[in-house]
């Protein structure tokens, strides 16, 4: 954990005195970097704001609940928790919503338990598909996402599987 | 993404409607205000990062970087574009490197070029590696183990990297099984 703390103003570091080095006007490149934050906030929010509407809902619904209990059967049977079952389908809409979510299983079944071991690689080997998606090409004018975020998912939930397979030895 | 947001939506409203009728719009709102602080709390790191990179790029530094990365980056993503190779060189290095918020821009960009060139292949294939993580160190969910009281909180380090490992692989493999080569090179 050290180390990781020492990353990002090492990184500075260096890279800033290799750019004076290169006489490269500090200042002025820096703001103008910092001159495109603000047109990009804003191609992203309309789509910022439906998703997380929409994962709002999912969840205060009880959709998301419901959807759990009736997969967590076949979710068992392929060696995940039912504890863990609304983590992986919140996981891919909320980043902040499935980190709440992360924090209670560690409450309620202790942080070294089995489950919160799942539970936390199931958090950490996927992210929010659908949140990636609407940002990532929030700028272009591809519509056809349904492949690309079939994909995805499939593949976070095999590593999901896999993980909590791992999680009996490791 | 028109229709998984029309389902979840209509599921959503057509429960509320039968079970809370009057937390609907409690809901949608408190999405509407997430978005708000996310955005302003997403306009701070950008700043950071955006002004950052720019040093990078003019301090040649950038460029030395991705040209190392390459000949792997072309052939992964099917591209001759050295301008969205760097930008997709960059995020990818940002990933592994677990900075936070910081590969989002140079994504948002390379996916912009790619897609301008109609390499679609390009921008899926960035997309599908961010979706599936890419972060060797789960830090976050590191310090939350640690601060619940675990007793060893990094142990689940090991698994987590495999399964990353795993999903990351598996989206690469499945996307260019089912993308024709054709669209190889220009179009």
């Amino acid at each position: 954990m050290k180390f990781l703390s020492l990353l990002i103003p090492l990184l500075f570091l260096l890279v800033f005195s290799y750019a004076l080095r290169r006489k490269v006007r500090l200042y002025d490149a820096f703001t103008e970097g910092v001159k495109d934050a603000a047109p990009l906030i804003l191609t992203l929010f309309p789509f910022l704001a439906a998703i997380l509407m929409l994962s709002e809902l999912f969840e205060q619904s009880g959709l998301s609940a419901m959807l759990a209990s009736v997969l967590s059967p076949a979710l068992r049977a392929l060696g995940i928790p039912a504890e863990i079952a609304k983590l992986v389908l919140l996981k891919p809409f909320s980043g902040s919503g499935s980190t709440a979510l992360l924090g209670e299983i560690f409450s309620s079944y202790g942080a070294d338990s089995y489950i919160a071991r799942c539970a936390c690689v199931a958090y950490g080997s996927g992210e929010t598909v659908f949140y990636i998606s609407a940002v990532y090409f929030a700028r272009t004018k591809r519509k056809k996402l349904l492949k690309p975020i079939m994909i995805s998912l499939t593949a976070n939930f095999a590593a999901v599987v896999f993980g909590c397979f791992l999680c009996r030895f490791l | 993404m028109n229709g998984i947001f029309g389902a979840v939506f209509l599921l959503s409203a057509l429960l509320f409607l039968i079970f809370d009728p009057d937390g609907f719009l409690g809901a949608l709102l408190a999405g509407g205000q997430k978005a708000a602080t996310l955005s302003l709390s997403l306009l701070a790191v950008y700043c950071v990062w955006l002004g950052f990179f720019k040093v990078l790029e003019k301090s040649g530094l950038a460029g030395n970087l991705s040209r190392r990365m390459l000949p792997l980056a072309r052939r992964l993503f099917r591209s001759d574009d050295p301008a969205a190779l760097g930008d997709a060189c960059g995020n990818l290095s940002a990933n592994l490197l677990g900075l936070p918020g910081a590969p989002t821009p140079l994504g948002i960009r390379a996916a912009e070029r790619f897609c301008a060139a109609n390499n679609f292949y390009a921008a899926d294939m960035l997309f599908v590696l961010n979706a599936t993580s890419l972060q060797l160190l789960p830090a976050t969910v590191i310090a939350m183990r640690l601060a619940a009281g675990s007793s060893a909180p990094a142990d689940i380090f090991l698994p987590t990297l495999l399964s990353t490992l795993l999903s990351s692989a598996l989206g690469v493999l499945l996307l260019s099984l089912t993308s024709r080569r054709k669209r190889r090179r220009k179009r």
